[in-house]
């Protein structure tokens, strides 16, 4: 920081910025946010019970997550507009701030609880955004629900008995997809994220590899937003691994995948990656686009709940474009709040918990739910590979299995209660 | 290991090139007009986007006029915006520059959506050539082609015309060349315009390779000041030297320890910055002292 005494003997050198004029630049930077944000969310009400229950929602509107951030977002607001932003008999609303960075992350978590009053929050799209909007719910006492995040560490250490956890975690996307690289080579090259999810699947993959005889020919961290992949490329070419497994997210994956397909190494060895989002794919185009993948939703997939088709049907119809991966996961995230509030009848935190809870529909044959001793969501996953042509500009995807195919399978990879390092807080 | 260090060292020139292409249109413009343009990531962005839209509508060949574009609403943001900066507090044309970076976004974001756009390099340059270890694609070597052609181009242009060196004297002493009657807003237009030009044709050659959506801007502002500020703020030379030196100190570190490889180039400007803290190649201008 610049101090004004600091800067006084530089004044003869040009203009520069004072303490003083900081404070107030800022403070008027502040005054006209506050207004302006009443004045863009105008509810004109005559009694204290027609005053709009709020929602609060964090997805990124800035950064390299903000391509998923804008389906999650949709998805997000049509489970309200699907309710005609009403809720408990009263109108309804749903707050949306960025999270630059996990600082801003839960900053704007706080504003969200201490400055618009919300009864809960739904957002965090990267599981270092998760993790800091998540300290902030257990400290507020506020119902946080995680749609995207698939850090372990949300309902491992770091759990608490406000936030909820819709994405299977990455142990669970790993076991899943870790049989298939297996099957096709025993030789892996990891590439992942220089965060918490890369850190994840770098951990889950090496430990099924060393399990299972496989072997790891290479293994490089990626900082977020890498632009230039190529150097990276020029290793594994080197390296010569049967299987590369990736850990890298939303735009960095796009830009990934096209630098492996220009240095022509598509179709050479073949590329993994769990948890990756149709927009991902989409930016490749069909010319490059490749891999093998874990994907939590599908549009196409016809075993889609009739709720979920209605939905997408919903969301094609305001959009012009199929819904995507993510608009579920914004949906389905915001739907379980709501229906918590409904449901619990209140607008209470502890209850609004206990309503999550007790949250649970029938899928198949597993209850699809969030599980009370480490509020994670109970759920299968598509194994998914990449179409050899792609006609459609939207269907990326051949859908191989949706997995584990049995409930008892589910249950193993999700793990239980004796196996979690979760200590659930109370209320 | 030899072989490997060559092949990376050729590769990392090969980056470099590129982003001395992003970097040299933000150093003419602070070199020739004294702006700090912030708003530099956003015409490689529109760039891009130009291009993506122009090969969509009317083939890859039509692309090319994606930089021509770019530099034509360079000129119109001269215009209308930026010449009232000139002369004024650096700190207007930063807070300024930084409005219209983030306008432009938005409006790319407005208009395109937030999600990526695939963009694939034309069919004729698809493909590698492989020589011993080192390895690098058609389209790199195109774009190797046409940045060095376009960094000739524009320093023989600079060096060599009249009007080159109407643009270099206005960039020193600006009154005195309007008291020889030349008319100087026509030529800060023409040179901010070049500037957003090179960003544009930097856009334009990205797009294949770099995922194109509103915030890719991001990735190419941030390698372009350091490339500038290492090469010596305004220095043309500088920041090609730079650009190639950034290129190589990257694709080295992903070598050895890749997960400080988005660091690295920070920790190179530092290290040069203390040696010589005008950058390379940095002048003393006494209009910036």
């Amino acid at each position: 920081m610049l101090w004004e005494d600091d800067v006084k003997d530089d004044q003869t050198k040009g203009p520069v910025i004072g303490r003083r004029g900081l404070i107030m630049g800022a403070s008027s930077l502040g005054a006209t946010g506050l207004v302006s944000g009443k004045l863009g969310m105008p509810y004109i009400g005559n009694a204290a019970a027609a005053e709009p229950i709020k929602i609060g929602m964090i997805w990124a509107k800035t950064g390299t997550i903000v391509d998923q951030s804008e389906y999650l977002a949709q998805g997000s607001l049509l489970a309200l507009e699907q309710r005609n932003n009403m809720l408990l008999g009263r109108p309804a609303e749903i707050v949306w701030l960025d999270e630059p960075n996990p600082q801003g992350a839960q900053q704007n978590a706080e504003r969200l609880v201490g400055e618009h009053k919300v009864v809960g929050i739904v957002g965090g799209a990267l599981s270092s955004f998760a993790l800091a909007i998540s300290a902030v719910a257990k400290k507020a006492k506020i119902p946080y629900i995680a749609a995207n995040a698939a850090t372990g560490d949300l309902t491992g250490k770091s759990c608490n008995k406000y936030t909820f956890r819709l994405q299977p975690p990455v142990d669970v996307h790993a076991r899943v997809l870790a049989p298939y690289c297996a099957d096709i080579g025993k030789k892996w090259y990891l590439l992942t994220a220089a965060y918490a999810f890369g850190q994840d699947i770098k951990r889950a993959f090496s430990e099924y590899a060393a399990a299972n005889g496989c072997t790891l020919v290479g293994a490089d961290e990626v900082p977020v937003g890498t632009p230039d992949y190529s150097s990276f490329i020029l290793k594994i070419r080197a390296a010569k691994p049967d299987v590369v497994i990736g850990g890298i997210a939303a735009s960095d994956l796009t830009t990934f995948l096209k630098q492996w397909n220009e240095l022509g190494m598509r179709g050479r060895i073949p590329f993994a990656e769990i948890s990756v989002g149709n927009t991902d794919l989409w930016g490749v185009g069909p010319e490059a686009a490749d891999g093998l993948y874990t994907l939590t939703w599908y549009y196409k997939n016809p075993n889609n709940p009739p709720e979920e088709q209605a939905m997408a049907a919903d969301y094609e119809k305001k959009y012009k474009r199929p819904a995507a991966d993510k608009t579920w996961m914004g949906w389905m995230g915001m739907k379980n709040l709501l229906d918590a509030i409904e449901r619990a009848n209140s607008t209470e935190p502890a209850k609004i918990v206990e309503a999550l809870e007790a949250w649970s529909v029938k899928r198949g044959d597993i209850d699809f739910g969030y599980r009370a001793f480490d509020h994670q969501m109970v759920s299968r996953l598509l194994v998914a590979s990449i179409k050899p042509k792609i006609t459609d500009k939207w269907d990326y995807f051949d859908v191989k299995a949706e997995l584990p195919a049995t409930p008892s399978g589910v249950a193993r990879a999700f793990g239980n209660q004796a196996e979690s390092i979760c200590k659930m807080d109370s209320l | 290991m030899l072989d490997m260090i060559l092949s990376q060292a050729v590769n990392g020139l090969v980056l470099g090139f590129l982003y001395v292409l992003i970097a040299v249109g933000l150093s003419i413009i602070f070199g020739l007009l004294g702006i700090v343009n912030f708003a530099h990531g956003a015409f490689f962005a529109i760039g891009a986007y130009l291009a993506l839209v122009l090969n969509r509508e009317f083939g890859w060949w039509a692309a090319l006029l994606a930089p021509l574009l770019t530099g034509a609403l360079g000129v119109l943001v001269e215009i209308v915006l930026i010449r009232r900066l000139y002369g004024k507090e650096p700190l207007l044309g930063l807070i300024l520059t930084f409005a219209l970076a983030l306008l432009f976004e938005s409006v790319l974001r407005m208009i395109f959506g937030g999600a990526p756009l695939p963009f694939a390099a034309p069919r004729f340059l698809s493909g590698f050539v492989e020589y011993g270890p080192i390895l690098i694609t058609k389209y790199r070597m195109f774009v190797l082609a046409v940045t060095v052609a376009a960094l000739i181009g524009f320093w023989a242009f600079l060096t060599y015309t009249p009007f080159g060196r109407i643009i270099r004297a206005g960039s020193r002493d600006a009154e005195m060349v309007g008291l020889l009657g030349i008319n100087l807003p026509v030529v800060f237009s023409f040179v901010f315009g070049i500037g957003c030009l090179l960003a544009g044709l930097a856009g334009m050659l990205a797009a294949p390779l770099w995922t194109v959506n509103p915030t890719m801007a991001a990735g190419a502002i941030m390698p372009a000041f350091v490339i500038v500020t290492i090469g010596g703020l305004g220095s043309y030379a500088g920041a090609i030297i730079a650009g190639l030196l950034v290129g190589l100190t990257t694709a080295m570190t992903i070598q050895f320890q890749p997960e400080w490889s988005g660091a690295a180039m920070y920790v190179l400007m530092a290290a040069i910055l203390l040696v010589r803290p005008r950058g390379l190649f940095g002048e003393k201008w006494e209009r910036f002292e």
